[in-house]
């Protein structure tokens, strides 16, 4: 009897903050219109949320596109299909690993920071300070990082696959021998613009929506005290994870589907 | 004293507490309290903690909304405020946070410029003296280059205190201003908020436990305990109070009407009892 007892609670308190969660969606969207007026606003946390972030997902790009560049290689050479080395790299960063290990990237390093600045600044009253001053906080702090947040996840994504491409050619043309012309001209003619480079692009965008929405909201709801913020960094890392991945499944399905 | 009170009655109250009660889940925090705020005049608002000072200043605030009753600030009843005018309400309000709440990623002027840049239009030049004009105020302007992580507590709260007079409120609620403040940075507090009381005549409460200090500054206070007013009047008027209740907050007894033990079943019991072995 206890156990339904706690199944339940726990199923309402869920349901409960999904709910305050949505609200929080809209009410972000409701005060973004205001910062049309200060975008400087968000310029400094595209810098702050995006450019941070920039080298971690540098550094991952060029060494998931050399490792893809080996492990391409090692299969197609079976086939005699090495010349194939780089439509194969293109379309596996471009349609899945450039969006969804950016948006683990972004999550591990921005999202996690994100959430740790709001729960500190309301931890200290900082939020609290603000709406004394008759400053709505979630115009002036939350909608501002979360924009960013959404702003910068596909520069970033797109910015993953530039590296990981080069990542690939650097090591098939430049270690294992493919032919240079080859794995251009295959990759040129194999990757169609609308189905590949835009469905990941859809990808990364929907995946920076979700990852900013869970870090802006897990701060703003965290319990004001260093325990509360700790466990909501860490609610952050983990949900936009596990969001990331589901969220990716239920994508390709539907856009393999009217292929 | 008598002049005091002579003006009290002119001017009237800024704020007024009707019947409030408020709830925080099942506990109660307030209890069908009534007090008034004069104008132009320092109240203390003392009590031990957790008695809802605090949450006394968030409904006059209108961060909180009471189960029950009027919450008047010039006039106007907060709860029944929308978003729009609540907050042109609160821009004539200043609040002192416990511990300052500057935000930490602007400087010490910056901090003081936000409200101005958040609700006026001001050419620079303006605003950078405005600025400076309310950090000399507090003697700070010297240091106005800081971050908020570079300042001791004490210059904090001055900072958030220049800050919540910048845009010329008509109260200020200064929420502990005492607290984990060494003798010399309270005592600079203490100057300040009789000083902006008396020069700018701005509406002062003043939430604190410290009965001395908040004594030496306040014109009238109120002793709370249990969501009610366990006793008021001038500071010296309760300095000589025979109530328990006061007598115990005032002198700092660990025993009296708030008890020193947290009630438990009988020890003896306790000990040998059928648990006990």
């Amino acid at each position: 009897m206890k156990m339904f007892q706690s199944l339940g609670a726990a199923v309402l308190s869920t349901i409960e903050r999904l709910g305050s969660a949505a609200l929080f969606f809209f009410d972000i969207l409701g005060n973004s219109w205001a910062l049309v007026k200060r975008f400087y606003l968000v310029t400094q946390q595209v810098y702050a949320v995006g450019v941070f972030t920039l080298p971690i997902v540098l550094v991952s790009g060029l060494f998931v596109g050399m490792v893809l560049g080996l492990q391409g290689y090692n299969t197609l050479v079976k086939f005699g299909a090495a010349q194939s080395l780089g439509l194969l790299v293109a379309l596996s960063l471009l349609r899945e690993l450039g969006p969804v290990v950016t948006a683990l990237l972004f999550a591990g390093r921005a999202g996690s920071a994100l959430t740790a600045e709001i729960g500190l600044m309301k931890a200290t009253e900082q939020l609290a300070g603000m709406e004394m001053m008759a400053v709505n906080p979630v115009m002036r702090v939350i909608a501002p990082r979360f924009l960013a947040g959404v702003i910068s996840m596909p520069l970033l994504a797109a910015m993953f696959s530039a590296i990981g491409i080069l990542g690939g050619h650097l090591v098939g043309v430049g270690l294992l021998g493919v032919d240079s012309g080859a794995f251009w001209s295959q990759m040129q003619n194999g990757v169609d613009f609308r189905d590949d480079v835009m469905n990941g692009v859809i990808k990364s965008v929907v995946f920076g929506v979700v990852v900013t929405w869970i870090a802006v909201f897990e701060g703003y709801d965290a319990v004001p005290n260093s325990e509360g913020v700790s466990r909501a960094t860490n609610h952050t890392v983990v949900y936009s994870s596990l969001a990331v991945l589901g969220l990716d499944f239920i994508m390709t399905a539907l856009m393999l589907g009217d292929v | 004293m008598s002049q005091i009170a002579a003006s009290t009655n002119d001017d009237g109250n800024l704020v007024e507490i009707r019947d409030v009660s408020f709830q925080y889940g099942t506990r109660t925090i307030l209890d069908n309290l009534t007090l008034g705020i004069p104008r132009g005049r320092v109240t203390a608002i003392m009590g031990g903690s957790g008695c809802g000072k605090t949450s006394l200043l968030n409904l006059i605030g209108g961060r909180l909304r009471p189960s029950r009753g009027q919450v008047l600030v010039d006039g106007q009843n907060v709860p029944d405020l929308n978003i729009r005018e609540l907050y042109q309400l609160r821009k004539r309000m200043g609040m002192l946070f416990q511990h300052g709440a500057l935000l930490t990623d602007l400087s010490v002027f910056e901090n003081v410029a936000f409200p101005i840049r958040e609700h006026t239009r001001l050419p620079e030049a303006v605003l950078r003296n405005l600025v400076l004009m309310k950090l000399q105020t507090v003697g700070l302007r010297g240091a106005r280059d800081l971050m908020p992580w570079e300042l001791s507590g004490g210059m904090a709260r001055r900072v958030a205190l220049a800050r919540a007079i910048v845009l010329e409120p008509m109260m200020i609620m200064y929420d502990e201003p005492f607290t984990g403040l060494d003798p010399i940075s309270m005592g600079v507090i203490a100057k300040l908020i009789r000083e902006l009381n008396q020069v700018l005549g701005i509406t002062s409460i003043v939430v604190s436990h410290d009965v001395a200090e908040a004594s030496l500054i306040s014109d009238y206070a109120y002793l709370l305990g249990n969501g009610r007013i366990l006793g008021q009047g001038t500071p010296t008027e309760l300095q000589q109070s025979t109530s328990p209740d006061v007598r115990q907050f005032m002198d700092g007894l660990p025993d009296g009407p708030v008890p020193y033990t947290y009630p438990a079943r009988n020890y003896l019991e306790d000990l040998f009892g059928e648990n006990g072995r």
